[in-house]
């Protein structure tokens, strides 16, 4: 028998390698990490361990023998550690009342805590301030006098404090994670345990909770991290309770200016970045395997678990919950925009004004800032989006060889912890290598898009996906180019994602704190540094102004969003 | 004792009602098969047997126990009923064994006799050798089983089955259902079955409920239902059928568009629908009851399918394989009428159609 394959001419087999466009945006997007990602990260490491130009441990010791040091690297890990546990602890059981069970408000509850998620977590650390300040904190007040307690009940500048806060502000992560989880898992599953004889909380616990597993343990690594590389709580927190952690040690060093600070820095920036390397390895690529896809035939409604006559005070405490973790603090940032003297009730005779609000949109070192923010955000965004497109489309739609290179890469990028990044850049980029983009936008704009680019790539990915290729061929047969085949028929399907990607990036991009703090100049100062230096050193007030304003843009935009993805919008 | 009664059963999602006045029972031990297109609520009644949905109204009993009503709701695990899941719905994390064993380790069963039951159950599904896989490294048709031996295991005094055949391939598909109605018959248990297609309805059956729009259009033995439909629903959801407008006057139905008539000794009056099955058409010589022009054949190796026109009316005809060369297409033809059904005209046009 003859074999047709052997009639192949011989160049059929290179003529693929010729200039596929494929091969130059990968090649583009890996040029661009490679430069300003992982040389720069590579670098850092070099840098720690060649700090006086041959191999020594010398900084390591001098670094890690420091008492202060040592205890900010236990305060990191203490506090990430309980946080991600309380994190986990609460947000499962929500989780799992919103999506299973008849809960009331369910609806109001998803959305208000997937917004939590996009809200800067330094207004947590404001709020809680304000609230538990040990003398003068007015919900220590409020406690005290209720109780008639001889002193107040909680103090706000202590390693608890902080953990209560960093839980307050990370736990969303953890339970958009679990949810998402919740929704892919077919419910017949669950019935079928009930059908089995299960009541609604064995199933929970022998069906439910084993499936789920790898999603919490991905979730409680999430806020681990989160909590381990946040700078904006624990400056705001922990430095005036003389509680510091890695990041705040981290930018101290930075500020020294010299280059022994610079060394310092560098070498506790590299246990951050092995503690992250390390959760994104576990998370990523270890446990994102063990998670069980299932199949499920048609889509039924869950089977909603009857909470019978805990409905009502189940709903209570979740009430109670959402009022003390996100309406109270909110409600106190926006009141404390609005007085005059912040140890007098709001409400008190003169003591409320407009002025703080007025001050935010006419200063001009402010509206600076924000045009700063406005601009690098929307540059990250946009070029974020440009490349999360090319991205998406080579992972989904091609099995071109080396697509996961850039995809690897920017998983990375967004898995390093942000102090991380911004230092790895200053080291690299101001022209000991020949580029020195040191006190510009860009890069602000790079550090921002190696952070956040990943959440518009995540979004664009899993939009493609769930367009079958055969709607393109079917334009594509019907005489439409490939390029028109885009336009007509893929890229309105996936608009709304598209819009929900690009503000994903630029969201935390424009009220940025950490990275911002490292590269900021005297020109290109951002609004989250604004913000934090009013809170820090001139008046609490106007950051609070500044703070309720962009709560406003947080809450308006994760309207819109909600509207344009018919409430289908997550994170 | 698990006969199943349903007392007046209504269903309503918010404002849309998707069951109405629900009102049957089934017997004990009987296959009972509720058949009709998806978003009939066919579903949506297996459920509420189950205990997954609330009846908005009406009472349901199994056995003699009062599982749902106004006053009373059984949960679903208190209800002691086995159910094969659509998607199989076998858990990712437990091995087969595992899978199996759990409703009989819900109930408190010491070890041994759980071991003991499930080798057995699983014995009867053909997997004994599969018992420590876990469920990934099974084929669909496996999942099938073993979703199947864990809805059987603590011998339930019911067993619900929601199209469980749907994903399975063409032979697979098959295969199961003489299987599943061979484990029914030797278990003697009563089994309720949901699945739009025909076909599976009228092996395994001993009772076809025919659902459309949440009301119940008829009960009766998948011979009834085929032979005797009540409506012109039933008759083109079930099987084959031509519908041809007629008036009745005289005993005899005449068509509306031609001059052929049939007799008819039933009590329908005036607009009517004659409703004639392809295979009881047949193509004889002479005499025939109806004459018409052979339109086209398709010769099908079982059968040969033709299509005839009589009198302006496009009819099929499944004609034996043999009359594939005895004629040729635009001759004129005569037909015999085994047998037919009359139905009132309800001047729905939806029927008005050859169903290929």
């Amino acid at each position: 028998m003859r074999s047709p394959t052997l009639s192949l001419p011989p160049l059929m087999k290179h003529q693929k390698w010729f200039l596929d466009p494929k091969w130059i945006i990968i090649a583009l997007i890996v040029g661009f990490l490679l430069v300003f990602q992982v040389f720069p990260l590579l670098y850092l490491v070099f840098r720690a361990f060649f700090s006086t130009g041959k191999f020594s441990l010398e900084a390591f010791k001098r670094v890690y023998t420091y008492p202060l040091n040592w205890s900010a690297l236990v305060n990191t890990l203490v506090t990430a550690f309980f946080s991600m546990v309380f994190g986990v602890l609460i947000a499962f059981p929500l989780a799992w009342l919103i999506g299973r069970t008849n809960l009331y408000g369910k609806k109001f509850f998803r959305t208000l805590f997937v917004a939590t998620y996009m809200v800067p977590p330094y207004v947590g650390a404001m709020a809680w301030m304000r609230l538990l300040n040990p003398t003068v904190g007015s919900m220590n007040v409020f406690l005290q006098k209720i109780f008639n307690l001889s002193s107040a009940p909680f103090n706000i500048y202590t390693t608890g404090g902080l953990i209560w806060v960093l839980t307050g502000f990370y736990y969303p992560y953890a339970f958009i994670t679990i949810s998402r989880a919740m929704e892919k898992m077919d419910p017949s599953l669950e019935e079928a345990s009930r059908i089995s004889g299960a009541s609604p909380f064995a199933t929970l616990r022998t069906i439910t909770l084993p499936m789920m597993l790898p999603s919490i343990i991905a979730a409680a690594l999430l806020v681990f991290i989160a909590a381990a590389s946040a700078y904006g709580i624990p400056s705001i927190i922990g430095v005036p309770g003389q509680i510091h952690t890695v990041t705040t040690r981290i930018i101290d060093f930075v500020y020294i200016g010299s280059q022994e600070g610079l060394t310092d820095a560098t070498t506790l920036a590299v246990f951050l970045m092995i503690i992250a390397n390390l959760v994104l390895y576990l998370s990523t690529f270890t446990l994102g395997k063990k998670q069980y896809i299932t199949v499920s035939g048609k889509s039924t409604r869950p089977n909603i678990v009857d909470l019978g006559k805990w409905r009502i005070l189940i709903s209570l405490a979740v009430v109670l919950f959402a009022l003390v973790i996100v309406i109270i603090p909110f409600v106190t940032v926006a009141l404390s925009s609005i007085t005059v003297n912040l140890g007098e009730p709001v409400f008190s005779e003169g003591n409320m004004t407009l002025r703080y609000w007025i001050r935010i949109f006419t200063r001009k070192s402010i509206l600076n800032s924000s045009k700063n923010s406005l601009l690098s955000a929307v540059m990250a965004a946009t070029f974020g989006m440009i490349i999360s497109c090319m991205m998406a489309y080579l992972l989904v739609r091609t099995k071109i060889k080396g697509r996961k290179i850039p995809d690897f890469m920017i998983t990375v990028g967004s898995g390093t912890p942000s102090v991380v990044i911004a230092l790895s850049l200053i080291m690299a980029m101001s022209g000991k290598f020949g580029i020195n983009i040191y006190n510009t936008l860009t890069i602000m704009v790079i550090a921002y898009m190696i952070k956040y680019m990943m959440m518009g790539m995540r979004t664009v990915v899993s939009a493609l996906s769930q367009i079958s290729p055969s709607l393109e061929e079917a334009s594509q047969i019907s005489g439409a180019s490939w390029l028109k085949s885009m336009k007509n028929v893929t890229l309105p399907l996936i608009a709304p994602a598209l819009v929900a990607g690009w503000f994903l990036i630029f969201m935390p991009c424009f009220y940025e704190l950490t990275m911002s703090t490292l590269l900021y100049s005297t020109n290109t100062k951002t609004l989250g540094y604004e913000l934090y230096t009013y809170q820090t050193y001139h008046n609490q007030q106007t950051a609070s102004a500044l703070a309720t304003a962009i709560l406003f843009i947080v809450f308006g935009i994760n309207g819109l969003l909600n509207k344009l993805t018919d409430g289908e919008f997550s994170i | 004792m698990s006969r199943i009664i349903i007392k007046d059963v209504m269903k309503a999602f918010g404002d849309v009602v998707v069951l109405n006045n629900f009102d049957a029972e089934f017997p004990d031990g009987k296959f009972v098969t509720l058949l009709g297109p998806s978003g009939c609520g066919k579903t949506t009644m297996l459920r509420m047997i189950a205990g997954f949905e609330k009846p908005t109204k009406g009472e349901i009993f199994i056995g003699d126990q009062e599982v749902s009503s106004t006053k009373t709701f059984v949960p679903p695990e208190k209800r002691d009923i086995g159910m094969v899941f659509q998607s199989y719905a076998v858990w990712p994390h437990m091995t087969v064994f595992e899978n199996v064993a759990y409703p009989l380790k819900m109930k408190k069963m010491d070890k041994a006799s759980i071991k003991e039951h499930v080798e057995k159950v699983l014995e009867i599904v053909h997997l004994a050798q599969y018992a420590e896989r876990i469920p990934s490294q099974l084929s669909g048709g496996q999942q099938q089983r073993v979703a199947l031996a864990r809805a059987l295991v603590a011998e339930p005094r019911l067993l619900l089955l929601d199209e469980p055949l749907s994903n399975l391939d063409a032979k697979l598909r098959d295969s199961m259902r003489f299987e599943i109605k061979e484990i029914q018959r030797s278990l003697g248990i009563t089994v309720v079955y949901v699945t739009h297609d025909q076909m599976e309805a009228m092996t395994m059956s001993d009772i076809v409920i025919v659902i459309n729009h949440g009301d119940i259009q008829q009960i009766g033995k998948p011979t009834e239902i085929y032979r005797y439909p009540v409506n012109q629903f039933v008759a083109d959801f079930v099987g084959k059928i031509n519908f041809i407008a007629a008036t009745s006057a005289n005993g005899e139905v005449q068509f509306k568009n031609s001059p052929q008539r049939l007799p008819y000794e039933g009590d329908l009056k005036g607009d009517v629908v004659v409703g004639i099955r392809p295979e009881n058409l047949r193509f004889i010589k002479t005499g025939g009851d109806l004459t018409g022009t052979l339109l086209s054949k398709f010769y099908l190796g079982d059968v040969n399918d033709c299509r005839v026109e009589i009198g302006g009316e496009q009819v099929r005809v499944i004609a034996e394989p043999k009359s594939f060369d005895k004629h040729t297409e635009g001759e004129s033809i005569q037909l015999r009428v085994d047998e037919f059904s009359v139905f009132v005209d309800t001047g729905d046009e939806d029927h008005m159609k050859i169903l290929t």
